[in-house]
């Protein structure tokens, strides 16, 4: 079974290789060729998955055999594998949910390049996944922002050109932060890949020696990532790129794009720094403050919000913002629970937006709050979704976000001092959530009288009621027998050490 | 057995929406077997319980949901289960003034198995489970009418009983951390030992869950949702804000502090002050209130929110004396403003009349409606040979008992709240039966008792308010069984 | 034992198939059953308790702690005999009187049904039982006060409601606390709270005990509670007056009485502060009533703050706690109740005949209704406590007892209060006799015409005359047997 081995590698060239490929080809057929990378990607994931657990450990491929420091490395473990297999679905399943809007939004002949973007941006997903050098995750980092750009500025009109530059440019920020956090390690250190670092960096802090250095370093590629996945308060960005932008952008970006810097954060946090130099460094209780304060100021500008893919934008910051708190625990039960809402989040906020998009449709494309009255007896697949999505959002036992909580706060009892303001502030934040996200559902419930919009039925759209029953499968399947992949996230990050 | 008493009423729920039914009667014929075969096998089970924990399923770890029969959950599920076959009845015919019955029955008989999910749950983790899930089942049956009011009010009704939810959670997670396990045990299973010297962390927890589950209970200040919600159809008014909603909000208290906190970690201490004088407050508040409202079913909803807060201090002495007096009013109260909200439905039935100004004159023309009010009215008020004097009697001497000086101004509160309770109450009777002399009965031409779905309910309810006020002891011994530990 | 409960089930009942059956075809069936209902019910109660007398039972348990049992002794005879005789003189009037009201159906039902309950109280053998009924009388008496239906009406029985209301529920409080000291609720004279004297609990007891006072202190009109009053018993028909000013509000004294005497003991209560805010309480309501009183031009009003007056009169005598003072105290529960009962019937016959209400209105109807004005006059005599009167023989004893006593400065205060009391009450009730015989020079005599009103009235306001002025000629077997029961129960 050792060939498993070379299924993360290439999984990524394969991605390469599609985009490659796809640049050639016709709207119609890259998408083809996308859905069967895709779909084979999952494969090879579940593989790499299944042989990680068997094997109990992780495993390290050295690309060409070249040995470090020249060669380059990838390392698979449970966690990477799981992150990519996670990533691959939830792409799949919003691709599929939003690809009428596509065929719709996008001109006909640029079609083929949004599948080109999307291979590429997978490629870097699962090379952030991977990886097990830093330079390398810097590269993909770069293509990941240009290819996230293009798919933001693909539906073309004036509001998503400002808030694809708008992007690129906190993303770049973001981006150059990280290198000069890089560069500074590479300076201490003298090395790339990540296992090697860790041990100079260990050495380095048993020294005592370049303490200020390694903190700057720290702070820089924490605060880079922490822009670059939208944490309160440098979230501005958001809400345009997520509202203005194509469903399946929205949906791949808000649930997979940041998440994929936030692992590679975990991954720095775990094996580049160690975690217990992270956490005695104070960016922790930097990262704990901004996490509560995201989850409130995300949660009341969704609030404010009036244009519903906005509002789940917002939510979007809220909900990083747990993660981020998570981070901050310094716990391995909060670092667990981060890991799990990475998870649901990301499987919920994408069934939010590709639901969102249902309803709008059946709402003549408002997508202010008052036409989209009456909007779930319209489109009652759609509607169906949004309500499971909310209710996982809020909290509601039986759905991801349940569990999500549950991680959290037993997390938060850990930690002393942490635990009273994560707690009340957690318990604020689901109040919030259930006032913006209860209020949607209710209006999308009112029924109002002779509506002028035409209602959609299974037999218009079976692609997308497919697509928003398996979001909810998995919702749920998250939410009820959630033990499982906990176990796994847990193995994971102890294979991580 | 217990899965099968809380699933019923979901698929009864199901078919009666998806069975073709030749017509109306067929189908409130189906509903009502339904639901009455459900009670006799809830009852079944109450009579011939084991005790043993019935698993269902591994949540993660050691978190399970399961489900038991113990003391209050029997005394919670014998009371759901006894009402509810009632309240059905006479919510067919009063809903035939209203639209999309099946919905509204689908929804109201789900609610049915989420309240005994709520009341056999046998930890605490089930039961919060089953206590989000009756927010959400609820819901649809508060906006039924679908006016700009209902939806406003379900709104308000959402946040609220969320966000409680939201609160009560945390007490939840502390269970799972510092206690043996999440499973109900008499006098708690917090582990001392894991504790340490968090214990004032884990009061003011307390307190917190206590506010959580104590906004469905609509302590103050987070009652406001209770009246408004009073814009659903009567039935959904009067079983589920005055009996199974709210009550489940008491239960999960009594839960809480007695078989999950435990009694030992708070008797004495500020966390147990302050909740009562949470409850001290919402008492008299919520009669004042009622007081000044003129809207009969939302003057009633007040007093419920002074009644239940009865409930909660009862609770709250923490000692098995008041858990008893708290049991007690549990039931009594359901059967008492059952039996007055009932009362306002048939005169909203049968005569679009809703506030009390309106009623002059009415108790001529609707002896027996007026009539059952009046003795809810006065079992409310306390008066002795009623069921409330009991319930009364039993909290204020368990207050006595307690010895603390806060319950003896509870007792206080009590009797207050009952002078007020006579104002609100009686002036509805005063104005009902003694119009005044000028009154011109004209204006009543055509108004007359409902039919016998509706008035049977009323008298069985009546009868009942008689009869616990006279004999209850069997009752009272039963629950002060339950309270040291059956 | 059966007497007992007929005495009281039998009239509820009654009543309360008056309330619920369609209207008579003719008046006199309606009065016949009424008759026959008030005749029965005296009869059984007087049967209860000379048959009956020192016995007692127990009814049914409402929880283990919480019995409903009756029981009859002297206290109970001499309320029961009080009751009879204005329930069944009252009731005679009304046959009359009630003539001009509607509704009279009504009327009766809970005219019976008061009876009842009234008869219950009398035999009620512990404090629950008591408790109960006392809360009954409140919500069945409350139709009598808003009998004619007028907003004034309405206005007044609500507030006679709630003050009754929230003086139950302060005696409740009392009641809650007591039931925490003792295992029973039986009256039992010298009380039942021997144990708990000096325990640490006797703080809280005194509290109950003020709170209690003051509650059931609401009927008998004691200030701070008197407001209700003087608004409810002018509202009512004339006979319903009667009774409440003489009977109801008795009920108040009787739940003192056996709060004070047959819960707590006096020797529990003597010399605490309790005794002493009661002394106060009891005083200026005396005074205050009177001066009141004086100042009132409307006829029944002015009967009404008399009775706020004299009631604290038993209230004062009761607080002394003294053999001679309770004493007068109960003498003059007996002696009040027939003469008020007889003036508010005087003032109904005024009504009814004459339609006036102020007194300032009635110049010269000593000339119009001679026997009426008679006994008004006589009885008149008897409140403001002229020997040989009832009313004096019961101040008498009165004034002695409180200065017999120990208790500083009220032994004289008290006193001192009470004669002035009795000036003003000098001052309130003749001028309408005055006024009434002497209508001055300019009086019209050609209009005059005589118009006593019919036997039915005359009658029962001669029966009532005459009783108060024999226990005023032959008080001494009565004070003895009154003196013989105060020393036991002290």
């Amino acid at each position: 079974m050792d060939f498993v081995r070379n299924f993360p590698c290439i999984s990524i060239m394969l991605c390469l290789f599609a985009g490659i490929i796809s640049s050639g080809l016709r709207g119609k057929a890259a998408m083809l060729v996308n859905a069967a990378l895709l779909v084979t990607n999952t494969v090879l994931s579940a593989c790499t998955l299944a042989y990680t657990l068997a094997a109990g450990e992780s495993f390290v491929y050295v690309m060409g055999q070249f040995p470090a420091p020249w060669g380059n490395e990838i390392r698979a473990g449970v966690l990477e594998s799981l992150m990519a297999l996670f990533f691959c679905i939830i792409m799949l399943l919003s691709l599929f949910g939003g690809r009428h809007k596509l065929i719709e939004g996008v001109e006909e002949g640029k079609l083929y390049l949004y599948y080109v973007l999307m291979d590429l941006l997978l490629s870097s997903l699962l090379a952030l996944v991977y990886t097990n050098d830093m330079f390398t995750a810097y590269v993909f980092v770069e293509i990941n922002t240009i290819s996230a750009c293009g798919l933001i500025m693909i539906r073309q009109n004036g509001r998503t050109i400002e808030a694809a530059v708008r992007y690129m440019i906190m993303s770049l920020l973001g981006s150059g932060m990280l290198l000069l956090g890089l560069c500074m390690l590479y300076d201490l250190t003298g090395h790339l890949l990540m296992s090697n670092i860790k041990e100079s960096v260990a050495q380095i802090v048993a020294e005592g020696q370049y303490t200020i250095p390694l903190i700057i370093s720290i702070v820089l590629m924490s605060v880079g990532l922490c822009i670059k996945s939208a944490l309160f308060p440098f979230h501005a960005w958001l809400p345009d790129a997520y509202g203005y932008s194509t469903v399946s952008s929205a949906a791949v970006l808000s649930s997979l794009v940041s998440k994929g810097y936030i692992f590679l954060l975990i991954k720095i946090i775990y094996r580049v720094i160690g975690f217990e130099i992270y956490r005695d460094s104070r960016i922790i209780d930097i990262l704990f403050v901004f996490g509560l304060m995201g989850m409130i100021f995300g949660s009341l500008s969704a609030i404010r919000e009036n244009d519903i893919r906005r509002m789940i934008a917002f939510s979007s910051v809220a909900q990083i913002g747990y993660i981020y708190m998570g981070f901050g625990m310094g716990t391995e039960a909060g670092m667990t629970a981060s890991v799990f809402h990475i998870l649901s989040h990301a499987a919920t906020k994408s069934l939010l937006f590709i639901a969102a998009v249902g309803l709008t449709d059946v709402s003549g494309r408002n997508r202010q709050f008052i036409e989209l009255t009456g909007a779930g007896y319209r489109n009652k697949w759609a509607g169906a979704a949004f309500t499971v999505g909310s209710l996982a959002m809020v909290g509601v036992p039986m759905f991801s976000g349940f569990i999500s909580k549950l991680l959290f706060s037993q997390a938060a009892v850990q930690n002393n001092t942490k635990m009273l303001p994560a707690l009340i502030v957690l318990g604020i934040s689901t109040i919030l959530n259930a006032i913006y996200f209860m209020k949607t559902v209710i209006r999308i419930y009112t029924p109002v009288e002779d509506t002028p919009y035409p209602s959609m039925t299974f037999r218009n759209m079976p692609l997308y009621a497919v697509v928003l029953v398996a979001f909810i499968i998995l919702n749920v399947t998250l939410g009820v027998s959630s033990q499982p992949v906990v176990d796994m996230i847990r193995q994971g990050l102890a294979m991580f050490a | 057995m217990i899965l099968l008493v809380i699933l019923i009423p979901f698929i009864a729920a199901a078919l009666s929406v998806w069975l073709p039914f030749r017509n109306r009667k067929s189908w409130e014929i189906f509903l009502e077997s339904a639901v009455t075969l459900n009670s006799i096998l809830v009852w079944y089970l109450l009579l011939h319980h084991s005790g043993n924990t019935f698993l269902l399923a591994h949540f993660t770890g050691n978190l399970s949901v399961s489900f038991r029969v113990d003391g209050p959950g029997m005394v919670f599920s014998g009371l759901v289960s006894a009402l509810w076959p009632l309240a059905t009845l006479y919510a067919f015919e009063y809903m035939t003034k209203e639209e999309h019955e099946k919905i509204f029955f689908l929804f109201y008989t789900m609610t049915y198995g989420v309240t005994l999910g709520i009341a056999l749950a046998a930890n605490l983790l089930t039961m919060y489970f089953f206590y989000e899930l009756l927010t959400l089942v609820t819901v649809p049956l508060v906006m039924h009418t679908l006016t700009r009011e209902a939806i406003l009010a379900s709104r308000k009704y959402l946040y609220y009983s969320l966000g409680g939810a939201a609160f009560a959670f945390i007490g939840l997670i502390m269970i799972i951390v510092y206690g043996r396990s999440t499973d109900f045990v008499l006098g708690g299973v917090l582990d001392l030992a894991k504790i340490g010297d968090r214990t004032n962390v884990l009061r003011f927890i307390y307190v917190l869950a206590f506010m959580g589950f104590g906004v469905k209970a609509a302590v103050c200040p987070f009652n406001s949702w209770l009246p408004q919600a009073g814009v659903a159809p009567t039935p959904v008014t009067a079983l589920l804000h005055a009996v199974a909603v709210v009550k489940s909000g008491a239960f999960a208290i009594i839960r809480l502090t007695y078989y999950s906190f435990g009694t030992d970690f708070l008797r004495g201490t500020w966390a147990q002050t302050f909740v009562m004088l949470v409850t001290m407050f919402t008492i008299v508040y919520g009669c004042s209130r009622a007081v000044k409202e003129t809207h009969l079913k939302r003057r009633l909803a007040y007093s419920t929110i002074s009644n239940l807060s009865y409930i909660l201090f009862g609770a709250t002495l923490m000692t098995p004396l008041g858990m008893t007096a708290a049991l007690l009013h549990l039931v009594f109260h359901a059967v008492m403003k059952i039996a007055s909200f009932f009362c306002a439905g048939a005169i909203i039935h049968q005569t679009d009349r809703y506030y009390v100004h309106e009623l002059d004159g009415m108790g001529y023309k609707m002896p027996c409606v007026f009539g059952v009010f009046t003795v809810s009215a006065l079992a409310l008020m306390g008066v002795p040979g009623l069921a409330g004097f009991i319930s009364k009697w039993n909290l204020a001497s368990a207050a006595l008992e307690s010895g603390s000086t806060v319950a003896c101004f509870g007792i206080v509160c009590l009797l207050i709240s009952a002078l007020l309770t006579a104002i609100y109450m009686l002036t509805v009777v005063v104005r009902a039966f003694f119009p005044g002399r000028d009154f011109d009965y004209g204006t009543l031409s055509g108004v007359k008792d409902p039919n016998w779905m509706m008035l049977v309910p009323l008298f069985i309810f009546a009868f009942f308010i008689v009869l616990f006020g006279l004999y209850s002891q069997p009752l009272a011994d039963f629950l002060y069984a339950v309270a040291i530990g059956l | 034992m059966y007497l007992i409960l007929l005495s009281i089930f039998i009239p509820i009942l009654m009543g309360l198939y008056l309330l619920v059956r369609k209207e008579y075809a003719s008046r006199g069936r309606l009065l016949a059953t009424t008759c026959a209902g008030l005749v029965l019910t005296g009869a059984l109660a007087v049967a209860s308790f000379t048959a009956a007398y020192g016995s007692s039972f127990t009814l049914f348990y409402l929880t283990k702690s919480l019995p409903i049992a009756f029981a009859v002794d002297e206290m109970s005879v001499l309320f029961s005999c009080l009751t009879v005789i204005v329930l069944l003189c009252a009731g005679l009037f009304s046959f009359e009187y009630m003539k001009h009201e509607t509704k009279e159906k009504r009327y009766y039902g809970f005219y019976l049904i008061v009876f009842g309950v009234l008869n219950a109280l009398c035999f009620a053998g512990n404090l629950v039982t008591f408790y109960l009924f006392f809360e009954m009388l409140t919500l069945t008496s409350m139709p009598l006060v808003l009998h004619n239906g007028s907003h004034e009406a309405i206005m007044a029985s609500l507030k006679y409601l709630f003050f009754s209301m929230c003086g139950a529920y302060m005696a409740l409080f009392g009641v809650f606390v007591v039931s925490h000291n003792s295992a029973v609720l039986t009256f039992s004279t010298g009380g039942i709270l021997h144990a708990a004297a000096g325990s640490p609990s006797a703080g809280l007891l005194l509290a109950a005990a003020f709170a209690m006072l003051v509650g059931f202190g609401v009927k008998a009109g004691m200030f701070p509670l008197h407001a209700w009053l003087p608004t409810a018993h002018p509202v009512a028909p004339a006979p319903a007056s009667a009774v409440l000013s003489a009977v109801i509000v008795k009920a108040g004294i009787l739940a003192v009485v056996r709060t004070v005497y047959y819960i707590f003991g006096a020797d529990f209560l003597r010399g605490t502060w309790v005794q002493t805010a009661w002394l106060i309480l009891t005083l200026i309501t005396v005074f205050m009533g009177s001066m009141l009183a004086y100042r009132e031009p409307v006829l029944k009003k002015r009967l009404a703050y008399s009775t706020v007056s004299q009631l604290s009169y038993i209230l004062f005598g009761l607080a002394v706690m003294g053999a001679e003072a309770v004493t007068g105290s109960l003498l003059h529960v007996l002696a009040h109740g027939l003469i008020k009962t007889a003036l508010f019937l005087c003032a109904g016959a005024i009504i009814f005949t004459t339609g006036r209400t102020r007194v300032d209105e009635l110049r010269g109807i000593g000339k119009e209704m001679p026997f009426t004005m008679w006994c008004y006059t006589i009885v008149s005599l008897g409140l403001i406590g002229i020997p040989p009167t009832g009313g004096f023989v019961s101040k008498w004893h009165l004034a002695i007892g409180s200065l017999q006593s120990a208790i500083p400065v009220f032994r004289w205060l008290g006193p001192v209060i009470l004669l002035v009391s009795a000036l003003l009450t000098a001052g309130y009730l003749l001028p309408l006799t005055i006024q009434g015989f002497l209508p001055g020079a300019d009086y019209d005599y050609e209009h005059l015409k005589k118009r006593e009103p019919s036997p039915l009235m005359t009658i029962p306001i001669a029966v009532l005359t005459i009783l108060s002025v024999l226990i005023g000629l032959f008080p001494a077997q009565l004070t003895d047997w009154l003196t013989r029961l105060a020393a036991r129960i002290l």
